[in-house]
């Protein structure tokens, strides 16, 4: 089949360090404290292959939680383009879905460059899950665990061997570049690959589809004592939307560094906090816990389908892991289903 | 009223320098600016800019000025907080930044062949005048043409000859505040008292209204009483704004992003999001 391709085991770290010659490459490492991080790899052999979901998810090399965005003097504004090349190993079916959701979200209408430059030097080598954390639901939400299209590049661990399948002219061009390292597939190869998938669908203990919960908001079946139930438990740390590979909003400050010059930046801000629509006079629109609850996840349940056909959630099971008030998107849509 | 406008592939979010020609005071807390205009700049009533002060930050400010009538721009500005008042210490000569024209723009060609009514409250006739210089400029194309604008008291009466002379080119105008200080020969009470006095028929009337929140909506419904489609009840909506393209998410309310969606919107949309909440 055309960009199917085999890889064996051993040769991995071999093509990654050939990648990494004249790109930047990011993959999950294990932090001191024990979680995972994505970060630029010095050794190839630091890379985790089995482990959970990193925290936070890899938007933050597309869309950093605090970037510059141009330096002003009175000479006027200055602006320096984001055009390092990079190489992200082993990102999740569902974050790959999510960025693919991202690039809607910040290509159309109005085209946000930095994102955009950012994502047009950045392939995605992403690996099918085989075996779901406990708080993974991608699977009723067709995020993941396999995917079919949407990726760079998706690796499937075959025990001593990859399945490689190039998804996009950019993921073709770096299999193509270290040709000798790829073999033609055999049948063997992708029934190997379908069984592993069989066995990753079965291994999933959350079957959640947020379908029903749409329609019982839609159809007005949820009342407000159940978000008032919801907000009541929320600490308003925000960490659900930090953490959440589809949340977008950002705020924007100016930085002084001298009197006439200075920097202005935009920072990850969550529309958990009450601040977050504050208006002249002081009046806030959502001034009520629960108004801010209804909002997060009524922006992914109800309004990212009107506007882009797809839940503003991939299923990665984040928010359920960073949640202290244990109400995150899986908790809700079970509640309600 | 989607807007269409897809300009600025580069540098969204990159201010473009403009110098200050002139600022005049208008009130105790609120400026007029006139600010040069770029070359290829076109902008309709309704639209906002974004202005920057650097060092301070940037906010949404509606296009006062009409585009057909002047070469500069006009930015009516009142001081009620940081970046504001870092606009207040600019004088002429000074430079600022601006980004825009963005949002969608009033639709008036509905309008023509029919009365339109304009309900401006406070700083709200701001983004209004410029929708009024335009259509007094062809008022042969409209029916009857009246304005109810309220302030707070005398003293805070904006544009005064302008729409002094807008009633001498025969728009019916009426003036009122809530509290009656200095000598004021015009009337008192809410602008809401004054609706039923129009001489407009209210059932094919377009009406544009803008002011604070709690007189939009109290606006809104007594037209909508009074016969008025709600298609026809125009007004544009004030939210947080740190974008102004429809990605900072601040101004998102419902479904509808305030700042790309709008600032304009009828009563038909208004009453499907928004406006639930405050
Ligand atoms: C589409 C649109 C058009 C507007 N047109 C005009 C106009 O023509 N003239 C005018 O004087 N004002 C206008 N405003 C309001 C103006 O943007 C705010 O008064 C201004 O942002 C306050 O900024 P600040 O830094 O001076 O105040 P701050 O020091 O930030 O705070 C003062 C108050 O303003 C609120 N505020 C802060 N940032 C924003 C923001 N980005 N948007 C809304 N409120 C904010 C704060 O929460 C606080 O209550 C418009 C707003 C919008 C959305
Ligand atoms: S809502 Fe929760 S589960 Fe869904 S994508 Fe965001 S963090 Fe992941
Ligand atoms: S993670 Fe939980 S507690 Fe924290 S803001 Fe989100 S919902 Fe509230
Ligand atoms: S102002 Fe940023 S999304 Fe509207």
């Amino acid at each position: 089949m055309k960009g199917h391709f085999v890889l064996n085991r051993a040769h991995l770290s071999y093509w990654l360090r050939q990648l990494r010659k004249d790109a930047d490459l990011i993959g999950p490492l294990r932090s001191t404290d024990g979680d995972i991080i994505f970060s630029s790899i010095e050794n190839i052999h630091d890379i985790e292959l089995d482990c959970p979901a990193s925290i936070p998810s890899p938007k933050e090399f597309i869309f950093p939680q605090k970037e510059e965005m141009f330096r002003f003097s009175d000479k006027g504004v200055s602006s320096k383009s984001n055009g390092e090349r990079r190489v992200i190993f082993g990102v999740r079916s569902c974050d790959i879905s999510a960025i693919a959701l991202l690039d809607r979200f910040y290509g159309e209408l109005y085209e946000d460059s930095f994102y955009m430059d950012r994502r047009r030097n950045t392939v995605f080598i992403s690996i099918a899950c085989n075996t779901p954390d406990p708080t993974c639901f991608c699977i009723g939400l067709g995020t993941g665990p396999f995917l079919k299209s949407g990726f760079d590049i998706q690796l499937t661990d075959l025990g001593n061997r990859y399945l490689v399948q190039a998804g996009s002219g950019e993921g073709l061009k770096i299999i193509r570049r270290f040709r000798h390292l790829f073999q033609k597939p055999e049948k063997t190869d992708f029934d190997d690959q379908y069984e592993a998938m069989l066995s990753s669908q079965s291994g999933f203990e959350k079957r959640i589809t947020l379908e029903t919960v749409r329609q019982k908001i839609i159809t007005a079946k949820v009342e407000d004592s159940f978000w008032e139930s919801v907000a009541l438990r929320c600490f308003q740390c925000g960490g659900c939307v930090y953490e959440c590979p589809l949340c977008t909003c950002f705020n924007v400050v100016d930085w002084k560094e001298d009197k006439d010059k200075g920097v202005r930046m935009r920072l990850w801000d969550t529309c958990m906090f009450k601040g977050f629509t504050k208006m002249a006079g002081n009046v806030l629109p959502a001034e009520k816990q629960i108004m801010r609850t209804k909002r997060w996840y009524f922006h992914k349940l109800l309004y990212y389908p009107e506007q882009f056909g797809k839940f503003g959630c991939v299923g990665c099971g984040r928010c359920t892991i960073t949640c202290p008030g244990r109400i995150d998107m899986a908790a809700v849509a079970n509640k309600l289903d | 009223m989607k807007n269409k406008n897809r300009q600025n592939r580069k540098g969204l979010y990159l201010p473009a320098k403009v110098e200050i020609l002139d600022v005049v005071d208008m009130t105790s807390d609120v400026k007029l600016f006139k600010l040069e205009r770029p070359k290829s700049f076109y902008y309709s009533p309704g639209q906002f800019l974004m202005v920057s002060v650097w060092g301070a930050g940037e906010v949404p400010i509606s296009i006062t000025s009409t585009h057909e009538i002047r070469k500069d721009i006009e930015l009516c500005i009142r001081k009620v907080g940081a970046v504001t008042s870092a606009l207040h210490s600019l004088t002429a000569g000074d430079y600022l930044g601006i980004r825009g024209p963005l949002g969608n723009r009033f639709p008036f060609e509905e309008a023509f062949g029919k009365d339109i009514l304009f309900v401006a409250g406070g700083i709200g006739i701001a983004p209004l005048r410029s929708l009024i210089n335009l259509v007094s400029e062809q008022k042969e194309k409209f029916g009857k043409i009246a304005l109810i604008y309220g302030s707070r008291n005398p003293s805070e009466v904006l544009f005064l000859d302008e729409i002094l002379r807008w009633r001498d080119e025969g728009i019916d105008v009426y003036l009122t505040v809530d509290v009656k200080t200095d000598p004021w020969k015009y009337s008192t009470g809410l602008v809401t008292e004054h609706l039923s006095k129009q001489r407009i028929s209210f059932k094919t009337c377009h009406s544009y209204i803008c002011g604070p929140h709690v007189m939009i909506k109290a606006v809104m419904r007594d037209l909508s009483l009074m016969g008025m489609p709600a298609e026809n009840i125009i007004t544009t909506l004030e939210a947080h704004m740190k974008c102004g393209v429809g990605k900072c998410g601040h101004c998102y309310t419902d479904g509808k992003y305030v700042c790309t969606d709008g600032p304009v919107f009828n009563y038909t949309e208004i009453k499907q999001f928004g406006m639930s909440n405050p």
